[in-house]
């Protein structure tokens, strides 16, 4: 009723138009991944690609079979699993996976059980190459062959137990993908990214494999960074290119020498890179001088401050920020004679001057690559990330009824890596909140039945209401109406939603209606078609896609609210965070009435679901629903991309409209992963004093808690 | 937002040089899209600007900014468009794009007697804040669909004649009548109006006043 059929032209974004063509074909591809997603028996041998040929893309290069870990002599005890070696970028993950125990494992047998606990204790989730130290190989002649891994963090994981051979294959895959070395001490030990002065040891620590990806990200976007130096500088990436070539493709048989300077060369790029990256996000609002941030107290220390933030609610800034300051400087300093080449002694003798530096903090770049406690701003960017969380792996965060044993792991580990699209369906609940942590197996599909039957109930109670009755139910067809015009303009390009009568679009509206008179206060909205569409588009299930849909908007809500009063309270939130962190553009805001921040509206209200490609955006909302290092993650990266082209908007003195038509334009042209990495290290960079800039209950948080005075009084009234 | 400029150099700060200096009649003023969900304001204002057209243009978040040069009769004028969100809901917002706007456009859609309607509390609200010099227009969008026409071009007509603002049907489709649109607002505003200085009041605005303090819901 009151349906137009026909095209509709309105309103909307002229300025994605051209976006969308890409993302298009990235979503075709994607989807051919997502093929079957419905069985997730992951059963993938020998080589591999993953992905689209984004950064987000990987290849497994080795897969070895009945690789076992003996947690005591007792044979039957075992514990058998799948040992991997994963490329993503230059990186390389070792991933040693038991095998999920068939039959026993949901209904539980109880001999499995303490087999089950074994496994999530000993399962190798993704433990990139530079945290590797050495690795022992034992290659009796008769007997198992086994390796013992040693990590940096002189931590070493039990003995890994080949039991249909293949210790030497292993090896020589690892050769050739990075540095290994046979120690001169014990010719059966292989040192990984080693070197013999420990201080170049420490260097090496430093996720020095990650040198590729991080001159990857660097490149520039296609508009922004013209005059943007906080951005690397573009001749930095072919030299990078081509370091990566030399690392990974030259036989093991180099001299230690050349090793030696590889190894500082990829420590220079690390550090140019961090120490250009923090000079644009923590620098220049001292080098404005007007901070009013303490940038100068303390040292710059690298010893592991990491989980500072969270346990002693000390400022790591204070500890933080020197280097970045510093940095800053050198920064400057470099753009002032910048020509595309510097004399090469000149470089080598600034490494030199900068291994000295960081020569001091040798320990402390130890306990950092301890990869639980490395969460420093500095070493954000330094750090490998891992491949997305696969059936396999997530297998092992759940105990034998199916309860995620730990869900801040969990939520840590998807926001480094996000998640395989095949596992999105499942964990979005979990992340969403339709699904509880502390669920088993069993009372999730129960919870799925009674929920599908609930929502035909819902849909229902409007797909019920006949012609006659709705002539005389002008609200009904008004909301109707309303969500028919906006879920035909929906991602109309994305393969899932295009053409004629798609299936997936009346999917759309009916889940949006149903919505609609499920939450009737809210009704419907512009703009949750855009947060919907990529839901169902995941879960292809109209019912389960309209439950993650509802939890989303428990807290999403009050972005739609009348008054404005959800989206007003994380504008000025995200107000007092550019404060925070750059006081001068703030300054600048502040002077040219912009800050309302109004041309962030569109960023907050639909999480930047329109200023990424479609595969992006379903990258970006697992990470920002992790709620791992924050709830307000998307503020921060709202920071973060402000941060990006403060240069830009202050030097061509944009005013808010030019500001917005800018933000606006901006839409398809930002890279995702560098942008969450920077986001990350503004995240931790800010701390407790970015956390007090957020109030309590400020969307997406759950709403703070009331008490309902209505509900008090009918209660006491009835009590009369 | 159309915004007042620099009152002190009566000029616009500009990155780069700007060459309004050398034209003698260089006028730019700003002027706001306003109108029910799916009327076609967007639609509307990319094919002016840009000669576009989108069957399937989303829906405008928050709002977008478009500009336009073009020579009108013997002056070279910069049309500054503000285009807005359209559901009610957002209607909050929209004071702070409409207020100090040169010239608006309320835009509905001939296929939708809602929007029509909705179309009419526009310009009731638009009339109440009292701005003499704001040139309104009424176009009746998505004329290519004759064939599900509710509102006759009569019916447009009379209600913009009453209402002191000019009528015209237009598609953004088919660009029937889109140019002409903005080029008539172009002629009609005031031409002893300086450039700059189109109508444009300045408040103040701060993350604290977010939602403006009085407005009325058009429900």
């Amino acid at each position: 009723m009151g349906g137009q059929s026909g095209p509709t032209m309105d309103s909307g974004d002229f300025i994605d138009e051209s976006d969308y063509k890409s993302s298009a074909q990235a979503v075709k591809s994607s989807k051919t991944i997502q093929g079957g997603s419905s069985s997730l028996s992951g059963s993938e041998s020998g080589k591999m690609m993953v992905g689209n040929g984004g950064p987000d893309s990987y290849e497994v290069v080795f897969v070895k079979d009945n690789v076992s870990v003996h947690p005591t002599q007792n044979a039957s005890e075992r514990i058998s699993g799948r040992l991997r070696l994963i490329k993503q970028g230059a990186s390389l993950f070792m991933t040693w996976i038991p095998y999920t125990v068939k039959g026993g494992g949901r209904q539980g047998s109880s001999i499995m059980k303490s087999a089950e606990k074994d496994r999530n204790l000993y399962t190798i989730r993704a433990v990139s190459l530079a945290e590797m130290r050495s690795i022992r190989r034992h290659t009796p002649p008769f007997g198992l062959q086994y390796i013992i891994i040693v990590l940096t963090s002189g931590l070493a994981f039990p003995p890994l137990y080949f039991h249909t051979g293949g210790v030497r294959e292993f090896l020589s895959t690892l050769r050739n993908h990075a540095l290994l070395v046979r120690s001169n001490d014990d010719s059966n030990v292989y040192l990984v990214n080693d070197v013999q002065d420990p201080l170049q040891r420490s260097l090496t620590s430093l996720e020095l494999t990650e040198v590729t990806p991080v001159a990857v990200v660097v490149e520039p976007p296609p508009i922004v960074t013209k005059k943007d130096e906080t951005v690397q500088p573009v001749e930095e990436s072919p030299a990078s290119t081509s370091m990566q070539t030399s690392v990974y493709r030259q036989g093991p048989r180099r001299e230690a020498s050349r090793e030696i300077i590889n190894v500082l060369e990829k420590f220079s790029m690390v550090t140019k890179f961090a120490r250009d990256t923090t000079a644009h996000l923590f620098g220049e609002s001292r080098l404005l001088g007007n901070s009013e941030m303490d940038f100068d107290r303390g040292p710059m220390r690298l010893r592991n401050e990491g989980s500072v933030s969270k346990s002693t609610g000390e400022l790591p800034p204070v500890d933080g920020a020197q280097e970045p300051v510093k940095d800053g400087k050198e920064a400057a300093a470099k753009d002032e004679g910048k020509d595309t080449k510097k004399a090469q002694d000149e470089e080598s003798e600034k490494q030199k001057r900068i291994a000295n530096e960081e020569a001091s903090t040798n320990v402390g770049s130890f306990e950092l690559v301890d990869g639980t406690k490395n969460d420093t701003p500095a070493l954000v960017w330094g750090r490998a990330r891992p491949p997305p969380l696969g059936h396999e792996e997530w297998v092992t965060f759940l105990d034998r009824e199916g309860r995620v044993v730990d869900s801040k792991a969990l939520k840590k580990r998807v926001f480094h890596g996000g998640v395989e699209p095949n596992l999105r369906p499942e964990l979005w609940k979990f992340l969403l909140g339709h699904y509880k942590f502390d669920s088993t197996y069993a009372e999730r599909n129960a919870l799925v039945s009674s929920k599908r039957e609930e929502y035909k109930v819902l849909q229902a109670q409007w797909k019920t209401v006949s012609e006659d009755q709705a002539k005389r139910f002008a609200k009904f067809r008004e909301r109707k109406h309303r969500v028919e015009k906006d879920v035909i303009r929906t991602d109309r390009t994305i393969p899932f939603y295009e053409g004629d009568d798609n299936r997936n679009v009346e999917l759309l509206r009916d889940i949006l209606v149903t919505y609609s008179f499920y939450n009737f206060d809210l009704g419907y909205c512009q703009g949750m078609s855009d947060l919907l569409s990529p839901i169902l588009y995941v879960m292809e299930d109209e019912s389960e896609a309209f439950w993650c849909f509802a939890a989303l908007m428990e807290r999403m809500a009050p972005n739609f609210h009348r008054d404005q009063n959800g989206m007003q309270a994380q504008l000025s939130a995200l107000s007092k965070l550019v404060q925070l962190l750059d006081t001068p553009l703030h300054d600048y805001f502040k002077q040219n009435e912009c800050l309302n921040y109004f041309f962030c509206f569109r960023w907050i209200l639909i999480c930047f679901k329109r200023e990424f490609d479609y595969n992006d955006v379903l990258r970006l909302w697992e990470v920002l629903w992790s709620h791992y290092l924050s709830e307000h993650f998307h503020l921060y990266m709202c920071v973060a991309i402000l941060k990006r082209h403060r240069r830009k908007i202050m030097d061509e003195q944009m005013e808010f409209d030019t500001l917005l038509k800018f933000i606006n334009e901006l839409s398809g042209h930002i890279e995702l992963e560098s942008t969450l990495r920077d986001t990350e290290a503004l995240c931790l960079f800010a701390g407790e004093k970015g956390a007090a800039c957020i109030p309590p209950g400020t969307p997406p948080s759950l709403p703070v808690v009331e008490v309902d005075p209505f509900a008090v009084s009918l209660e006491s009234s009835q009590n009369l | 937002m159309c915004r007042l400029r620099d009152h002190a150099q009566g000029f616009r700060r500009r990155p780069f040089p700007d060459l309004s200096f050398f034209i003698s009649s260089f006028r730019s003023f700003c002027q706001v899209l306003l109108g029910d969900m799916g009327a076609g304001k967007s639609s509307l204002a990319l094919r002016f600007v840009k000669g576009q057209f989108f069957d399937y243009q989303e829906s405008t978040i928050g709002a977008a900014f478009l500009t336009q040069t073009l020579a009108v009769n013997e002056t070279t004028v910069k049309f500054e468009i503000w285009d807005t969100a359209g559901q009610e809901r957002y209607h909050s917002l929209a004071p702070m794009y409409y207020r100090g706007a040169a010239a608006a456009i309320i835009v509905y859609d001939i296929t939708n007697a809602d929007s029509f309607g909705r179309a009419k509390k526009w310009v009731q609200e638009l009339q109440r804040q009292g701005n003499p010099n704001l040139v309104m227009a009424l176009a009746g969008n998505k004329a290519d669909l004759a064939s599900k026409k509710k509102i006759e071009a009569e019916e447009g007509q009379a209600y913009a004649e009453e209402n002191g603002l000019f009528f015209m049907e237009t598609s953004a489709k088919t660009a029937q009548n889109v140019n002409e649109l903005f080029y008539e607002i172009a002629r009609k505003l005031p031409k002893a109006q300086p450039a700059q200085a189109a109508g444009m009041t300045l408040t103040d605005r701060s993350a604290s006043r977010l939602t403006p303090a009085k407005t009325t819901c058009c429900t």
